[in-house]
């Protein structure tokens, strides 16, 4: 395919184009789509995948943009998909992540791609996977994931990165109680944002409590958990962080949990798919046969019970 | 109520249900401030007030009807024309032939580079200089503008903020070297940062730092500048962003208690500055509000500055300059505009301004021509003359409309202020972007009322002139400024003393790290002709820049179309572009190069957004590049740039040519909107624009021709 080696020349246009096709929701499209992630799928890059996620307003966009600049001025090429959770129910999306990236949107070594979340479940749109194989075979060291952490979101989210990381404000430490034991499952990095004037003082005590949350379920998981303090706005911690997120990769990769991440990621991913397809394919079996208006006639009517209708259609959608 | 004055309204009360087959109750109509203006007042509506003394006096406690005793019977207001263009010399020109004409203050607009801290020879700002104002990058340039302009004679009022610093400074340099000593002079410097976070958008380091170099200012023009203000605090601007009068009020005047407590954090008592504290309004089209705007306006202030503990009664008294609003003013139809800005002029000095700027019919296209001007300044000179509105002190006082009604204002402007003090002041308020919000969405539903036709703008929405007549427009060639300035730079540049320089700007960096006066330091460098693009860049290394965050409403445009048939249009046309192509249409909009005017943009990107578009919102002052990248890298379907400040010319063809740059095949669509000069509509086609939408541009209509507009570009693929 043309579209795979401009990918792999790192041409922005042709990524761009890329990652429009594998989140359209049209058929042809995701023919497409399909065929050249198996292309790209098959000439990995290196790249390392962070998931950055965190409740609204707590500083995201303006730590990659702070992280990032780190990261540009140490030569690193970074890919940024900002899962925008603006959206509305019915209307389009006002897209404003870029105005909080202002500085690494300009460099040439960076990638920003916005996409509107659509409220589908953990605010992850159709497509990020996809699109996060694109950049990484287009040649980019990291891989941002920003998403917005709203209840089940984090758990899906952390399924397509190497590393996940959970962003919180100062005070947020209170709210830890309900969270204890899904947080030590998913996220490898906490980092306590906000980490100056004023708030410094909370910030310190909401990193010492998370500290203490984690500690306490440390036994019954065998990986450390880091809680670092960052200050996005001052663009301090920086270098803490990059340290982590390259301590956490060798040492996952030295006791083989890095590729098996990625092996557990590959199978959710078939599932995932294989369910998808399973599902359309059903619901158009039911649209073209009819029979959910037509039982439920039947039901209302006295004519059968509702579990006797479920079951006929059922039996009969899958007949082949 | 008497029986006897109960009977009487009574008989009224039948009498306009008979006229009109209404019930009175329904009568009344909201205003944008959702104020209930009733169809009449009376005496009753005089009682329960509790900020409006019913008899106050001109120049008494509280000051509701003047700050003076004698008003325009003595002295009339003062005609302050704000205008700058070009170069130094050609502004000079300008200003000397307004002098003769009967102007009397003078009032210099800079252009944006210089308002946002670059010198005229920075890329950043390629096409900027000049066009929206007077470029000045030395003390040089500022002599030059004040050429034969005796500045002990002359008060000077500058609109300058961001790099308030050196342009305060070139001008006590510029006086001093005109052997005028800077005690003599006279005038008043902007100075108000917390509107420019909020709407003006010519700021330049982070809001604490931004605070400081206000208070400093404060502290030095009370200590040795005893005829000029230190500030003058400003609501123009947010009416013009979209406020409605209550919010401009409410929070010009949380504005101003931010900065009396920032100035009073120096050590100054509030009697030694606050009465050299100055004020903005804006005169809308609203004529009985605008004038009991500001009359509430100087009610109020009396009030917070005696919670202050104010003993001079000067510092008591709110004193005001006035403008009538640019953005009432069409492009459509233009000499309308005439009509407009003399009403609102009337209001203001209705009202009681200390001055006055009126806006010239062209306003909506260009700069102002020297005929346009003429026409403006006549409209102030014809009221001073001709209409006797000069002869007697507060003429509406007593009139139980005004009066109920300023009350009214107070009252909801009181409450306003109240929040923002419990939220901790106007710094936080504006830090944390609720101000801004408040206005876009105000801003929004005000465009919704034009464009559903519920409110009328005449030649705009209702009687349109079927044969629009063409107006000489004001050309400024950027590209001939920008040199002769560069020129002039490097002239500068060579001849001073660079070592000295050097020093200066380094001793300036240094006392940024600590509580120095700025402004003393300041003096020092530009004195050796250091550029007021360097002597921004010495403290940015301490403060840094500042990034505007922005915000969006959402929904409230969208609201007021609900069943609307030209908007469910647009909106099933988008819904089939989206099975068609298995993504909404989108579009990014995009501001470029230093031109602040965001109201335009933000309007039309939530409207968009309401009617189903994926918009992605750029950041101010993008240059073309990154604009380019953005797109290509987004994959939108078009940019659709805003500019209002004549920057168009050489910004889009750059924009043109970085997204070549990046993809040769690229196939995104650019529009443009905003100030384009009929003019220059040629030149825009020709550089591949597909299409033009100018101010009052109907945006449920803007939308279904961008949508073709997409859909036919993508059907050529
Ligand atoms: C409001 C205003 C301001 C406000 C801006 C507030 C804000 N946050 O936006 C304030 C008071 C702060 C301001 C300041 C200045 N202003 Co001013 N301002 C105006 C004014 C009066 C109205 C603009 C406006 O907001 N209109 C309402 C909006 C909704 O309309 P609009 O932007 O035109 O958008 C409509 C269409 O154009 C179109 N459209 C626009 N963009 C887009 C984008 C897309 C994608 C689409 C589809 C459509 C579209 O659809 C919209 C809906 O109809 C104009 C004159 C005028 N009447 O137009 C001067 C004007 C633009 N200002 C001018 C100047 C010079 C300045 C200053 C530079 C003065 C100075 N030297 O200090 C400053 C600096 C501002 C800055 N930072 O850039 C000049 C520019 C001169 C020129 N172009 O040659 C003008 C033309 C006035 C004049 N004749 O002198 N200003
Ligand atoms: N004091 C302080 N404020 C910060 C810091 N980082 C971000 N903020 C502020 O927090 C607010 C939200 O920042 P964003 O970066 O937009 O947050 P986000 O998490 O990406 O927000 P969403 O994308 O809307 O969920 C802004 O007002 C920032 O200025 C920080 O390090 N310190
Ligand atoms: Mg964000």
């Amino acid at each position: 395919m043309e579209l795979v080696d401009k990918i792999i020349k790192g041409e922005r246009a042709a990524i761009a184009k890329a990652i429009t096709l594998v989140e359209s929701s049209k058929d042809t499209d995701q023919q497409i789509s399909r065929q050249l992630i198996s292309e790209l799928i098959k000439k990995p890059g290196k790249s390392i995948r962070v998931g950055f996620s965190g409740p609204p307003g707590v500083g995201k966009s303006t730590f990659i943009e702070s992280f990032g600049s780190y990261l540009v001025s140490q030569n690193y090429k970074l890919g940024i998909l900002a899962i925008d959770p603006s959206s509305q129910i019915t209307g389009g999306s006002i897209l404003g992540d870029k105005t909080r990236m202002v500085e690494i949107s300009k460099n040439p070594n960076t990638f920003i791609r916005s996409t509107p979340s659509r409220g589908t479940l953990g605010g992850i749109s159709m497509g990020t996977r996809e699109a996060s194989i694109i950049l990484d075979a287009a040649g980019y060291n990291f891989i941002f994931i920003e998403t917005v952490g709203v209840g089940q979101s984090e758990i899906v989210a952390s399924n397509l990165v190497d590393i996940f990381t959970l962003i919180v404000g100062p005070g947020s430490g209170d709210e830890l109680q309900g969270i204890k034991k899904g947080i030590t499952e998913y996220a490898d990095i906490f980092i306590v944002n906000k980490n100056d004037g004023e708030l410094k003082m909370e910030a310190s005590k909401t990193a010492a409590d998370y500290k203490s949350a984690l500690s306490y379920y440390k036994k019954l998981d065998a990986l450390e958990k880091q809680v670092l303090l960052v200050s996005a706005i001052e663009q301090t911690g920086m270098e803490d962080v990059i340290k982590t997120i390259n301590q956490i990769i060798d040492q996952n990769k030295l006791k083989g949990i890095f590729d098996e991440r990625r092996a557990d990621q590959l199978e959710y991913w078939i599932e995932e798919e294989v369910k998808n397809i399973i599902a359309s394919d059903i619901t158009k079996r039911l649209a073209s046969k009819g029979n959910i208006p037509k039982y439920s006639k039947k039901v209302m009517k006295n004519e059968m019970s509702m579990y006797e209708a479920v079951e006929t259609i059922t039996k009969d959608t899958l007949k082949q | 109520m008497t029986n006897n004055s109960n009977n009487g309204f009574n008989n009224w009360q039948k009498s306009f249900e008979k006229e009109t087959k209404k019930n009175l109750s329904d009568a009344n109509s909201e205003t944008d401030e959702g104020i209930d203006i009733k169809p009449v007042y009376t005496k009753e509506d005089l009682e329960n007030f509790s900020f409006v003394e019913k008899h106050s006096l001109p120049g008494q406690w509280p000051y509701t009807r003047g700050p003076k005793a004698s008003m325009y019977t003595n002295r009339p207001w003062t005609i302050r024309q704000y205008a700058g263009f070009s170069t130094a010399e050609e502004s000079n020109e300008f200003y000397k032939k307004n002098l003769e004409s009967g102007q009397k203050g003078l009032s210099v607009a800079f252009d944006l580079p210089t308002h946002r801290g670059y010198d005229s020879d920075d890329d950043l700002v390629m096409g900027d200089v000049g066009k929206a104002g007077v470029a000045i990058d030395t003390v040089e340039d500022m002599k030059i503008l004040f050429n034969n302009i005796p500045l002990d004679q002359m008060s000077v009022s500058m609109t300058m903020n961001g790099a308030v610093l050196p342009v305060l400074a070139s001008f006590i340099v510029a006086g001093e070297e005109q052997g005028v000593d800077r005690s003599l002079l006279s005038g008043t410097i902007q100075n108000d940062i917390l509107k420019e976070f909020m709407v003006r958008n010519t700021y330049i380091y982070p809001p604490e730092p931004s605070m400081k170099i206000v208070a400093d200012i404060i502290e030095f023009t009370s200590k040795e500048m005893p005829k000029f203000n230190s500030i003058s605090i400003s609501g123009y601007h947010m009416q013009e962003a979209g406020a409605d009068n209550v919010l401009e009020l409410a929070y010009t005047l949380a504005d101003g208690i931010e900065y009396v407590r920032a100035a009073m954090s120096k050590g100054l008592d509030v009697d030694d500055f606050a009465p050299r504290l100055s004020f903005f309004f804006a005169i809308g089209t609203d004529f009985f509000m605008e004038i009991a705007k500001l009359r509430a306006a100087r009610t109020l202030w009396a009030k917070i500055m005696k919670d202050f503990g104010a003993k001079n009664e000067r510092s008591l008294i709110l004193r005001t300059h006035c403008q009538t609003s640019g953005v009432s003013l069409t492009e459509k139809d233009p000499y309308n505009n005439i009509i407009r800005t003399s009403y609102e002029a009337l209001s203001a000095i209705l009202g009681g301004t200390q001055s006055l700027h009126t806006n010239s019919f062209d306003e909506a296209i260009a700069l102002p021509t020297d005929e346009s001007a003429r026409i403006a300044r006549n409209t102030q000179l014809i009221l001073q003359n001709e209409t006797g509105v000069t002869k007697t002190v507060d003429p509406l006082a007593g009139s139980y409309f005004i009066e109920n009604l300023t009350e009214e204002l107070s009252k909801k402007a009181w409450d306003i202020i109240t929040e923002i003090e419990e939220l901790g002041g106007m710094t936080k308020a504006v830090k944390a972007g609720i101000p801004k919000l408040k206005i876009e969405e105000s801003a929004t539903k005000k465009q919704a009322k034009v464009d559903s036709g519920s409110r009328v703008v005449v030649g705009v929405n209702k009687y349109k002139n079927p044969k629009e007549p063409s107006v000489d427009v004001r050309v400024i060639d950027n590209n001939r400024v920008r040199d002769d300035q560069i020129k002039k730079i490097h002239a500068i540049k060579q001849s001073r003393n660079t070592k000295a320089v050097e020093k200066a700007l380094t001793n300036l960096t240094n006392a940024a790290k600590d509580e120095t006066n700025l402004l003393i330091p300041c003096i020092e460098a530009i004195k050796l002709r250091a550029t007021v693009g360097e002597v921004s860049k010495a403290l940015e290394q301490v403060y840094g820049r500042h990034f505007a965050k922005s915000l969006s409403v959402s929904g409230v445009y969208g609201k007021h179309f609900e069943g609307d048939k030209e908007f469910m249009k647009v909106e099933s046309k988008i819904k089939e572009f989206e099975n068609l192509n298995g993504r909404r249409p989108r579009v990014l909009v995009v501001k470029m190069g230093q031109d602040g005017h965001d109201r335009g943009a933000k309007i039309v990107a939530t409207s968009f957004a309401d009617m189903g578009f994926d918009v992605d919102m750029g950041p101010l002052f993008q240059s073309p590049k990154d604009v380019a990248k953005d797109a290509i890298e987004n994959d939108v379907h078009a940019i659709g740039v805003s500019t209002l400040a004549a920057g168009h010319k050489t910004l889009v063809p750059e924009l043109m040519k970085g997204l070549k740059e990046i993809d040769p095949k690229s196939k995104i669509i650019v529009f443009v909107g905003g100030i384009i000069p009929e003019q220059d509509y040629e030149f825009l086609y020709e550089n591949n624009v597909s299409a033009i939408f100018g101010p009052g541009s109907n945006i449920i209509e803007s939308a279904e021709k961008v949508i073709d507009l997409i859909s036919d570009n993508l059907s050529k693929e």
